[in-house]
């Protein structure tokens, strides 16, 4: 066994699963990997299980964020010392996970997240959307007084300590800029190092605009209460 | 109020008290979340019965008509039972959460030590899984 694991969240991911495991496979040999199937309706589990990948079945649809704390809680029974989390759309390129484990290992960073926005590469997100994500850099900035270009990256490796409190505590949806603020808060360090990051490869994303007006609003009083509540 | 619709009141609360007694008995309802509504029965069947009593507490908050103060009891009793109820659902998510979480990792521990133990375990593994998502879909 190894000592990182890749966290790869999926719900109704049939489209990409397959390719985002074996890129990870192929591409980052130094992690352990492990699907969490958020009990999807499509073909995603057959799907795992037909290629013999490592999977954890939730047999009740819990929502990304329980899904993502399934996997800090595996990291923690299982002893990993790292722990990535990566979408199980194939937006996240497994190239870029070796270079985030020897960052975090000559830094101890608490938290590293991969960021899009510090060379501004690759996909950008469209125009609304990175107004959203800006002005979550704003909030936190406020909150914490720590600059973090791409709060809502996906893209987010964690420590031993880390994995620990988030298999206890982890918010039940659109947790990034949140976990951000509380890992911060608790006086951990947060770093990010820029990655690349792909244009999803199928399915569609969890923040529709129906629900973005929600999402601004659930997101900003989550980090509000994040930064009160330490 | 008549002292028909006094006795009429007195005896649907007494009934309602009786219907929630048995839930509780047959353990349909926790005993817990029974005795607030216990609690209302009696309490309308002691107002109903003592008539002036409604009368005194709406002069003495100087609401001028009764049912009125029944009104904004009631508002508030129910304000206070759907927000317990909130609390109450609350928990009980962070509860099925975590119980599906350690479902989940439970299923993979087993499914691997079969797989680990026995020739034909794949086969067992894939066979069980497949029939618990079509259960899922069938709710």
């Amino acid at each position: 066994m190894k000592d990182k694991l890749v966290i790869i969240p999926a719900f109704n991911e049939a489209g990409c699963i397959v390719n985002t495991v074996n890129d990870i496979i192929e591409n980052a040999p130094e992690f352990d990997y492990v699907v969490i199937n958020d009990c999807s309706r499509d073909d995603t589990y057959k799907l795992c299980v037909e290629h013999g990948f490592n999977v954890v079945n939730l047999p009740i649809n819990s929502g990304i964020g329980a899904a993502v704390q399934t996997g800090y809680l595996y990291a923690k029974r299982y002893g990993y010392k790292y722990a990535i989390q990566v979408d199980g759309d194939g937006q996240h390129d497994a190239a870029f996970l070796g270079t985030m484990a020897r960052y975090m290992e000559e830094h101890g960073t608490g938290m590293l997240i991969g960021s899009r926005y510090i060379e501004k590469q690759g996909f950008q997100s469209s125009g609304l959307r990175r107004f959203g994500i800006k002005y979550f850099t704003v909030l936190i900035k406020i909150l914490t007084g720590k600059r973090i270009t791409d709060p809502t990256s996906g893209m987010r490796m964690v420590g031993r300590d880390i994995i620990e409190y988030f298999a206890e505590e982890y918010p039940k949806d659109y947790p990034e800029p949140e976990t951000a603020v509380t890992i911060v808060k608790r006086g951990w360090t947060v770093d990010e190092i820029p990655v690349v990051m792909k244009e999803r490869q199928a399915g569609t994303s969890s923040i529709s605009p129906k629900r973005s007006v929600y999402y601004m609003i659930k997101v900003s009083l989550a980090c509000v209460m994040a930064a009160m509540s330490v | 109020m008549t002292t028909e619709i006094q006795v009429i009141i007195i005896v649907l609360s007494g009934l309602g008290i009786l219907y929630i007694g048995n839930l509780v008995r047959v353990r349909r309802l926790e005993l817990k979340y029974a005795l607030i509504w216990f609690l209302v029965g009696v309490l309308v069947i002691i107002f109903a019965a003592n008539k002036h009593w409604l009368q005194s507490l709406s002069n003495f908050l100087g609401i001028e008509l009764p049912i009125n103060m029944l009104f904004f009891a009631g508002f508030i009793f129910v304000l206070m039972i759907i927000f317990t109820q909130t609390i109450v659902i609350s928990n009980l998510t962070r509860r099925v959460k975590r119980l599906t979480q350690e479902v989940g990792i439970l299923n993979k521990r087993i499914d691997d030590i079969i797989a680990a133990g026995t020739p034909s375990g794949e086969g067992v593994m894939l066979e069980k899984s497949s029939n618990k998502n079509e259960e899922e879909k069938g709710e």
